[in-house]
């Protein structure tokens, strides 16, 4: 018990820890979240950009065009097929935005420059989102949701009702389920100091059995973080409004899984290589990709690389998380669950036994 | 007896860091435990702590064999160690320190909040308790080291150079807190660069060196039996080249220089021949006589052939 208390203040005081776990993803999910959601600066004096747009009447792109939040800076017409072109080649509006059959195009006008730019943007972060989201939710794949399958946009609107997405529902879980992943440099630092330095060395020759300092230390640097981690839960969810779904304890239970995962891979490969350098640069190398690469950020197209990503911890536990809120299957939602976990209690297993062993050999 | 090594060696790779080494502690006394560089001081503590295991040797400690690299938990409970380096949490405050470790050798509740006052008191640090090491300055971070080591109340307390790098009032502060704790019972084993507090601190000295103990005695039989040969120097009104001839037959007497006012003559130590060179030299007038007397740094010197605080060869 002394043990876990010793390691839980350590790292929970951490200026490092607390920088990275909790001060950097609340930053960042904020500046992405903005970026796309065009929410940062609502009183921003701006001369709406004309845009037509022949939409399905209640579906969730109209709803979206018309929010407050979209209208500071598109000023959407909405009118038949027609008349949209007809507005787009008068130059009346600079892009047109057409739906039909669940499918979204955008037409601009040859070069149409800066003026369709924007709206062009604007469209795209919400198909984007909307399609990742929908993708992860529903079982698709990760890497064609990137890629827009305009077709599944219309899925939306179902399980938000009648709330228009935001980027920072997407951000605000891929963001966390990262940091969580990161929160591996708990366990490698406090390994690092109570393991392998003169501290360490001091533990290890007083009574306390080598099983109770390694449990102790595990038990420490997972609490820690998963607690990091509740911080910027808490904070999307009451601060930035972010949409979690109903099923909170599942998304929690989520949550949990990846960071036993971090933290059983950031201290198995610290005692894998007894040396906290490199097991810091070979964590941080592999969260990195399993972030961008599974986390949908980046598009990889290569064979079996495919499924390497989508049971990647990542992969998993955004599968988990959007299906819960966006309506997923629940078989899938399960298998990628028990998956999360299996996958920790694996490398936590493997840690305590090359622990006990790095200690007594 | 509280400790003994016999024969122990200890190999890393090609390199040999224990070569049949042989040590004996006693029960209440401080050891002090010379040598340079790469000599083997740390890594002996490393295995009579089971810090790491031996390759060769018998090692007997509170009377029972140790078998293996872990020692066991009754033996771990007697014993403190003071590591070379700061090994303390620096975001956790003094008291936080002293407490996690009290409590990893079992101290707990009132007992240990008791240990950890006189811990802080006994180390003039009671007044920075609630703040973090990372504050301190470094005469205090190690004190606060020692503290970690003694709050279990230790029958044999191992300092492994304690006061490197810190200034001469922390210093002070530390070696009467270990002629104090060894005058209270505490068997102490002292590892240091600094001859002087061996020499203030240590009622035995072993030095060692290229894995091995090449002296051992109190710090006055080592002086004497490696130093064959001590300086006597004679300031002199006018010396002249005939006193020179007349003290180099002295027996003994293999040097006689003058420089100016001083003569200086080296002789056989313990030869006596203080009295016959005065005796000598009387017809001239004496304006003063010192004999240097020979120190454990002079036996370092003569034993290994370096000097003690780089482990460089002496010039």
């Amino acid at each position: 018990m002394a043990v876990f208390k010793t390691g839980f203040k350590y790292c929970w005081c951490s200026p490092i820890s607390v920088t990275i776990l909790v001060g950097f993803p609340i930053l960042i999910i904020f500046v992405l979240g903005s970026a796309l959601a065009s929410f940062i600066s609502p009183d921003y004096d701006f001369e709406s950009l004309p845009v037509s747009a022949s939409v399905e009447t209640g579906g969730s792109l109209e709803i979206f065009l018309q929010s407050s939040e979209i209208s500071q800076f598109l000023d959407v017409t909405f009118t038949t097929r027609e008349n949209a072109e007809e507005l787009l080649e008068s130059g009346e509006a600079f892009i047109a935005v057409i739906e039909e059959n669940g499918s979204v195009a955008v037409i601009r006008p040859p070069g149409g420059g800066m003026n369709s730019l924007i709206p062009i943007s604007i469209i795209d972060s919400y198909m984007q989102i909307g399609a990742a989201m929908t993708a992860v939710a529903t079982g698709g794949d990760i890497l064609e949701s990137a890629q827009l399958i305009q077709a599944e946009i219309s899925v939306i609107q179902a399980p938000l009702g009648n709330r228009v997405q935001s980027s920072f529902d997407y951000y605000a879980v891929t963001m966390l389920v990262m940091i969580l992943m990161f929160a591996g440099i708990n366990g490698i630092e406090l390994f690092k100091k109570s393991m392998f330095s003169e501290t360490g060395a001091r533990a290890l020759v007083t009574p306390v059995s080598k099983p109770a300092l390694v449990g102790g230390l595990l038990a420490a640097s997972t609490v820690t973080s998963y607690l990091q981690g509740m911080v910027t839960f808490v904070f999307t969810r009451v601060v930035y409004g972010v949409y979690w779904g109903e099923n909170i304890p599942l998304v929690l239970l989520t949550l949990f899984g990846v960071t036993l995962f971090s933290q059983a891979f950031g201290i198995f490969i610290i005692l894998l290589f007894k040396n906290p350098n490199l097991a810091m640069a070979v964590m941080q190398s592999g969260i990195w990709v399993m972030t961008f690469v599974s986390g949908g950020y980046s598009k990889v197209d290569f064979g079996a690389a495919d499924a390497i990503f989508r049971f990647s911890p990542n992969s998993l536990a955004h599968t988990v998380i959007f299906g819960s809120a966006f309506g997923g299957n629940h078989d899938r939602m399960m298998f990628d669950l028990s998956l999360l976990f299996i996958y920790g209690a694996v490398l936590f297993i493997l840690a305590f036994l090359l622990g006990k062993r790095r200690l007594t050999s | 007896m509280i400790l003994t090594m016999t024969g122990t060696v200890k190999r890393y790779r090609a390199l040999i860091a224990l070569d049949h080494l042989t040590l004996n502690v006693h029960k209440g006394e401080t050891l002090g435990l010379l040598g340079p560089n790469g000599a083997g001081k740390t890594t002996a503590i490393r295995v009579l702590t089971g810090l790491t295991g031996a390759d060769a040797g018998k090692i007997t400690l509170f009377g029972k064999e140790l078998r293996g690299k872990a020692n066991s938990a009754d033996i771990r409970r007697r014993i403190g160690l003071v590591p070379q380096d700061l090994a303390l949490y620096e975001t956790l405050s003094a008291r936080d320190n002293l407490e996690y470790f009290g409590k990893l050798y079992g101290v707990y509740g009132a007992e240990l909040k008791k240990r950890a006052d006189e811990a802080l008191e006994i180390l003039g640090l009671t007044d920075v308790a609630k703040k973090t090491p990372k504050k301190f300055s470094g005469g205090m971070k190690r004190r606060l080291n020692i503290g970690c080591a003694i709050i279990h109340k230790p029958e044999l307390l191992i300092l492994d150079e304690p006061t490197v790098g810190i200034d001469p009032q922390s210093r002070n502060h530390i070696l009467g807190f270990v002629s104090e704790i060894s005058r209270l019972g505490t068997t102490v084993i002292y590892t240091s660069h600094y001859m002087e507090e061996v020499e203030r601190v240590c009622s035995r000295v072993c030095i060692m060196d290229t894995g091995r103990v090449i002296a051992d005695g109190s710090v006055d039989e080592i002086a004497k039996a490696a130093i064959f040969e001590e300086a006597i120097t004679l300031e002199i009104k006018e010396p002249t080249s005939a006193l020179s001839e007349s003290i180099k037959k002295i027996q003994g007497v293999s040097r006689c220089d003058i420089e100016n006012r001083t003569v200086t003559i080296v002789s056989a130590a313990d030869s006596g021949n203080l009295a016959r060179i005065i005796e000598v030299a009387a017809p001239y007038v004496i304006l003063g006589i010192s004999a240097k007397r020979a120190t454990l740094e002079d036996a370092f010197l003569a034993l290994t052939g370096k000097t003690l605080r780089d482990g460089g060869e002496a010039s």
